[in-house]
């Protein structure tokens, strides 16, 4: 340790206190909720169970398009060890697990429509009891002829899923006259993309327990919204919600599903398990369970017509996106929306028409997935911008120069690009990082079976809810008498970091170091119902709540500082823990003092932290407007070498830029973009959860292949770019989502480059490669 | 019905316990011993999140008979979080954040203790190699490598 | 009215304690599953693909059956020598074996070789077995014991189709064996899927041979799929490679003859096409290998 004399250590203070509120913001703290992570504490729904839970196991149905004529559970109730076998016939109240399109049931009662349909649940001593009683659960179906292609299924004439017709939701964009703008064009370029079944694949499955306390139900999940889960359960039990107390356990990952209905099942099973037994039950699915019945990313079925000048200039561009929104419509209805708002890339283009459709089919359902639609829209798009590139025989690069967002453009649905647009800082960082110029001419000339190819993506990202609704969060903080500060938020925290980096900003805000912070558990019973974890706006939304909390407690304490001091209370500073007076500087408390000091006065030191976005305005009809309050940008690049003869490739070097406008802890930003990136690079390469006839035929791990370590990159080169947005804590914007979206179109037009021809779905595999240089 | 009683050592804690025989080593580890680390990611061997040490080894415990565990001695993470390789790694998981969701934090853990035992300083791909059968979703790899890495070099 | 169990909580297993003991057990119980360690049959039994009522546990004859050895110009595997205990093993550091080396590395995970046996893997006789076409390649037998004694059979004659063993009920597969092809002798496999680790292959395969003064004296050549949906060897191939002095020209020939000799089918993994692009793709690059290390 250093001495320092009063002195030193004074101006140190005093340094500290001019950067403000900028105090901790920008550093690489460590996170402080992984200590139990890396001891393997018993922190994880699964792991708090008492000895007398029972499990339950879950009869799916047999076939993707049938009415249920008969269920018989006289078999099942009977086979030792089973307690109870749960059906439709036992909800009280509503038979219903549904987000925002209340069309799908808990349990199937009178038809299914996907072999994801949970028809009964089985509670039983073991988990091998009760799957081996589900297998004696008798269903009695007639089958219904399906649909499973999603342009099939918008058909007049095609099978009916639900009551109504098969398109879920028809989003538009219209900007212009698109029309005229082809006849301005030169050329025409028209392609198709197509993308698959992504699995989330969360290593922790969707997990809920449940024991009844007396008129009470207290259910322990693995969630991302504990409030909507209270809510669902609700409905299902027919109870008021002061009733149901939900406390989100740190939870192994989610990406989305679990912010869908998937726990409002698991949750509602088990807790009608846990009032039918009078036992506490745990839903934890099987991992086959989970990639059958949860949500998936849509599959996607992309037409883009783009109108060129020969000069490179876009003229017009034409978007369809029809995505197979499988059984039930889930948060999948908001999905379609941001996919077509970012349907034509991030680029200036004057004459837009975007449809974008939600259909429903029998495949299982697909819903909310990190990336939310910009996944398949930016394949698409960037894929087809390297194709006109080709068309006009210009660079990809220089096409994207010619015509993407800088500050003072207009996106597809005419919103005005301010300073904080860092698009063209993110593409300058990896092109100067790859040395893209070098490189795309050096693979220009290459001949051997072994080639190497360079590509370019990028993206805009609309932050956070946007069109989705109101954008707004609660924290509240609250502090012990040891000077220990409480956060607590029912925000919650699922390995993006992001739930310590509300603590970080806290600290900043109040001068106090991470280290007095502490993260409560989400509890609906405690914590104010604060909207859903999704759309990566937690540092974003929950971090100006958090600096609302902190301030409010600032001036809670600084009375208390002002009048043990004897100086003014604008006076006051607290720096790393230190109060002092700015003219005094003799006198000075610590933070423990001065708590100690307030709690003597019975001065209460809670604060509730509250922050709600400006309202976004954008036409319904023509998609015009501002549907998000500001955008996070990125750009990445990609080098792949290709084997020619056989299709095998490897991603050699990856270089991702991101302007997240204010990284407040660059380290969870890089976490981010390294793990995104990966997540990215299985969905371009590897990943397909594939359908046939309605089945899921690789519900598991063996055949569903995501990145293991000896399928990344060399090397990753992250570059964080700091265009501070209007909306989030010292202009920070969102950064968790969007890594996912680009791996995809950058390798895709990284292998064009090296053997000529694009694959225009995903994922990319050897045998599509080796099909394209074949011919 | 067919019950077993088998006498495991686990931890260095030797007990017997009744077992089904379709029971897996895993269930034994998680409900009778109570060493919760130990996680299940796949039912399959196909994740390596159920990792523990057997004979000094790392093996997939979901796909490990429980009545296959007696005489050997298995280690989960529990009983290595005295040990100071144990506890640097941890120290270096922190500092690099790898630990993001934790899910596969006590897997990886245990198979970078067992390179460091086995191999010196490795080198980053040694240390993929490792970890090869251990999946994340979370981090993309490279954090874990590097806190790794880190714990494998002097102070 | 109580529903009888099913057979996975009632199997009985029976754990001998030397391989006397398993063998007269088995002979008593010739219906009960043979269980060594579990990875691959565990998760079959598990999801109810496999419905055992007996189970033989040999993971305890370790002592007897997990061993290296040469024995004169024959090298003998014993049945649960694991994958790992194989990489452990300095016979397999010789140049001609470095297709065991190759195997290994790329074997299941980490973990999975610490307890898949050689016996496991063969017995398991499926195409994403990589030791297969690797023993295939160098002409092992088996040996099979029973009560009645042991029983020597060609690997090639031992798997019959897709998980089906020449095996009679009471026997127990014991070892594995193969004469050293001896020095000048090189050896390489190779496998593909659609990552690099912990994957079902497309197409993997072994070869093994010696080129002397530019002439191909010996090769032998296994893939995972040749006609069926079982490793085998490529023999029509083979025959026109032997004698042969290795050209360009004759690799060019060789895949043209490994064209014809193979009759594959699309699956969901794979198209028949796109495996047989990978074959002859291998079969060049395994080639040129067994030159290269000359």
């Amino acid at each position: 340790m250093n001495v320092q004399t009063a002195e030193e250590f004074l101006t140190e203070i005093q340094k500290k206190a001019e950067r403000g509120e900028l105090l901790y913001i920008g550093k690489e703290l460590k996170r402080i909720d992984d200590l139990e992570k890396v001891l393997g504490s018993p922190i994880y729904t699964n792991d708090l169970i008492p000895r007398n839970t029972l499990y339950a196991r879950l009869v799916l149905s047999k076939y993707p398009h049938a009415i249920i004529k008969n269920i018989s559970v006289s078999k099942a109730i009977n086979y030792p060890g089973v307690r109870y076998v749960l059906t439709h016939k036992d909800v009280p109240g509503l038979n219903e697990s549904s987000t925002i399109i209340p069309d799908r049931p808990l349990f199937a009662f009178n038809k299914v429509r996907s072999t994801g349909d949970i028809i009964a649940a089985v509670i039983a001593e073991k988990p091998n009891r009760a799957q081996e009683a589900a297998e004696l659960v008798e269903v009695e179906y007639e089958q219904l002829k399906p649909v499973f292609d999603p342009v099939e299924a918008m058909k007049p004439d095609a099978p009916k899923i639900h009551d109504d017709g098969n398109i879920i939701k028809h989003v538009k964009v219209r900007k212009g006259d698109v029309e005229k703008g082809f006849q301005q064009a030169d050329y025409i370029i028209e392609n198709t993309f197509r993308t698959q079944h992504q699995d989330a694949a969360p290593m922790e499955t969707e997990t809920a327990f449940a024991v009844q306390r007396g008129e009470k139900i207290l259910i322990i999940g693995s969630m991302q919204t504990p409030h909507h889960v209270q809510a669902a359960v609700a409905k299902v039990l027919g109870w008021t919600l002061d009733r149901i107390e939900v406390i989100q356990a740190v939870t192994g990952g989610a990406f989305g599903p679990k912010s869908d209905e998937p726990p409002y099942d698991v949750a509602s099973i088990a807790a009608l398990g846990a009032i039918k037994t009078g036992k506490p039950v745990l839903m934890s699915m099987t991992r086959e369970e989970s990639m059958i019945a949860h949500t998936k990313r849509h599959p996607a079925i992309i037409t883009h017509k783009t109108g060129v000048k020969a000069d490179g200039k876009l003229t017009a561009s034409k978007v369809q996106i029809v995505l197979d929104g499988g059984a039930y419509a889930s948060l999948g209805v908001l999905v379609i929306v941001r996919a077509t708002f970012h349907a034509n890339g991030p680029y200036e283009i004057p004459n837009v028409w975007n449809d974008g459709y939600k259909v429903y089919t029998n495949n299982t359902y697909t819903g909310s997935f990190r990336g939310f639609g910009a996944p398949q829209a930016i394949f698409a798009a960037e894929s087809q911008m390297d194709e006109i590139a080709k068309k006009l025989n210009i660079d990809p690069l220089d096409l994207r120069l010619i015509n993407m967002l800088r500050p003072g453009s207009k996106t597809s649905t005419g919103q005005l690009m301010d300073e904080s647009c860092g698009l063209p800082e993110c593409l300058d960082a990896v092109v100067k990082a790859s040395d893209y110029r070098k490189k795309k001419k050096l693979y220009s000339k290459q001949d051997g079976k072994i080639r190497r190819g360079i590509g370019i993506a990028m993206l805009h990202h609309g932050n956070a809810l946007g069109p989705e609704g109101n954008d707004y969060a609660y924290v509240h903080l609250s502090v012990e008498k040891s000077g220990k500060i409480h956060l607590g938020t029912g925000l919650t925290e699922f390995g993006t970091g992001a739930i310590s980096g509300l603590a970080q900003i806290a600290a900043s805000v109040l001068g106090v170091p991470i280290d007095y912070f502490t993260i409560d558990r989400p509890n609906t019973l405690v914590h104010h119902e604060t909207g859903p974890t999704v759309a990566s706006r937690v540092t974003v939304i929950g971090g100006n709540a958090a600096r609302d909390a902190a301030l409010k407690l600032k001036q809670k304490v600084l009375p208390v500082a002002s009048k043990v001091m004897g100086c003014k209370v604008e006076d006051v500073q607290i720096v790393d823990g230190y109060v002092y007076c700015k003219e005094k500087k003799a006198k000075s408390l610590s933070w423990e003092e001065l708590v100690k000091e307030a709690y003597e006065a019975n001065i209460e030191l809670n604060a509730l932290g509250y922050y709600m976005a400006p309202s976004c305005k954008w036409d319904e009809e023509t998609g015009l407007g501002s549907p998000y309050n500001q955008y996070t940008f990125g750009a990445a690049i990609a080098e792949v070498e290709v084997d020619t003869e056989t299709g095998l490739y490897k991603v050699l070097n990856y270089y991702v830029a991101f302007d997240v406008g204010k990284a407040i802890n660059p380290k969870s930003v890089r976490g981010q973009l390294y793990g995104g990136t990966v997540q990215g690079l299985g969905y371009a390469m590897m990943e397909e959860l594939v359908h046939r006839e309605g089945y899921v035929v690789n519900p598991n791990l063996k055949d569903y292949y995501i990145p293991t370590s000896l399928d990344i990159p060399e090397q990753i080169q992250t570059f964080i770019i700091e265009k501070q947005g209007s909306m989030g804590p010292f202009g920070a914007k969102i950064v968790a989502e969007p890594p996912v979206v680009l791996p995809g179109p950058t390798i895709r037009n990284a292998i064009m480059d090296a053997v000529g021809k694009g694959v225009n779905s995903l994922p990319i595999t050897s045998e599509k490669v080796y099909k394209i240089i074949k011919g | 019905m067919a019950q077993m009683l088998v006498k495991l050592n686990v931890n260095g804690i030797e007990r017997e316990v009744l077992v089904d025989p379709d029971d897996r080593l895993l269930d034994v580890l998680r409900d009778e011993f109570g060493y919760k680390s130990v996680k299940e990611g796949c039912g399959t061997g196909d994740c390596g999140l159920c990792t523990v040490l057997m004979d000094g080894k790392p093996v997939l415990s979901c796909i490990v008979p429980a009545f296959q565990a007696k005489n050997h001695k298995i280690v989960t993470l529990e009983g290595l979080n005295n040990d100071p390789l144990m506890k640097k790694i941890q120290d270096q998981f922190r500092a690099h954040q790898a630990a993001q969701c934790g899910f596969c934090t006590p897997a990886m853990e245990i198979m970078g203790w067992h390179l460091l035992n086995k191999k010196k300083e490795p080198n980053k791909q040694e240390i993929k190699e490792a970890i090869s059968g251990t999946l994340c979703r979370c981090t993309g790899y490279y954090d874990i490598i590097d806190a790794i890495y880190d714990a494998g070099r002097p102070e | 009215m109580e529903q009888p169990l099913l057979n996975r909580s009632t199997m009985i297993v029976l754990q001998p304690s030397s391989l006397k003991e398993s063998l007269k057990l088995l002979n008593e119980n010739p219906d009960a599953e043979i269980i060594a360690n579990a990875s691959d049959l565990w998760p079959r039994i598990k999801n109810g693909e496999v419905k055992p009522k007996k189970l033989l546990d040999i993971s305890g004859l370790v002592s007897e059956l997990s061993y290296v050895k040469k024995d004169g110009s024959s090298i003998k595997i014993g049945a649960l020598v694991t994958v790992s205990q194989l990489e452990e093993e300095s016979i397999f550091n010789e140049k001609r074996f470095s297709a065991f080396k190759d195997v290994i590395a790329k074997f299941g995970s980490p973990q999975i070789r610490n307890v898949a046996t050689v016996g496991g893997n063969v017995c398991a006789a499926s195409s994403s077995e990589d030791f297969i076409p690797l023993l295939l390649a160098f002409n092992a037998k088996v040996r099979l014991s029973s009560v009645d004694g042991d029983r020597y059979v060609n690997l090639e004659k031992f798997i019959t189709g897709k998980r089906k063993i020449n095996r009679r009920p009471n026997e127990i597969l014991t070892e594995i064996s193969f004469e050293d092809p001896g020095e000048g002798y090189i050896s390489a496999f190779e496998k593909v899927g659609r990552r690099n680790i912990l994957i079902i292959n497309l197409v993997n395969m072994a070869v093994v041979g010696k080129i002397k003064d530019g002439k191909i004296e010996d090769i032998r050549i296994a893939a995972n799929r040749i006609k069926g949906k079982i490793p085998e060897r490529a023999k029509n191939t083979e025959e026109f490679l032997k004698g042969k002095t290795f050209n360009e020209n004759t690799v060019a020939e060789a895949k043209k003859v490994l064209s014809e000799e193979v009759s594959l089918t699309d699956d969901i993994r794979a198209s028949a096409d796109y495996r047989k692009a990978l074959l002859l793709a291998m079969l060049e690059r395994l080639l040129f290998k067994l030159r290269g290390e000359q």
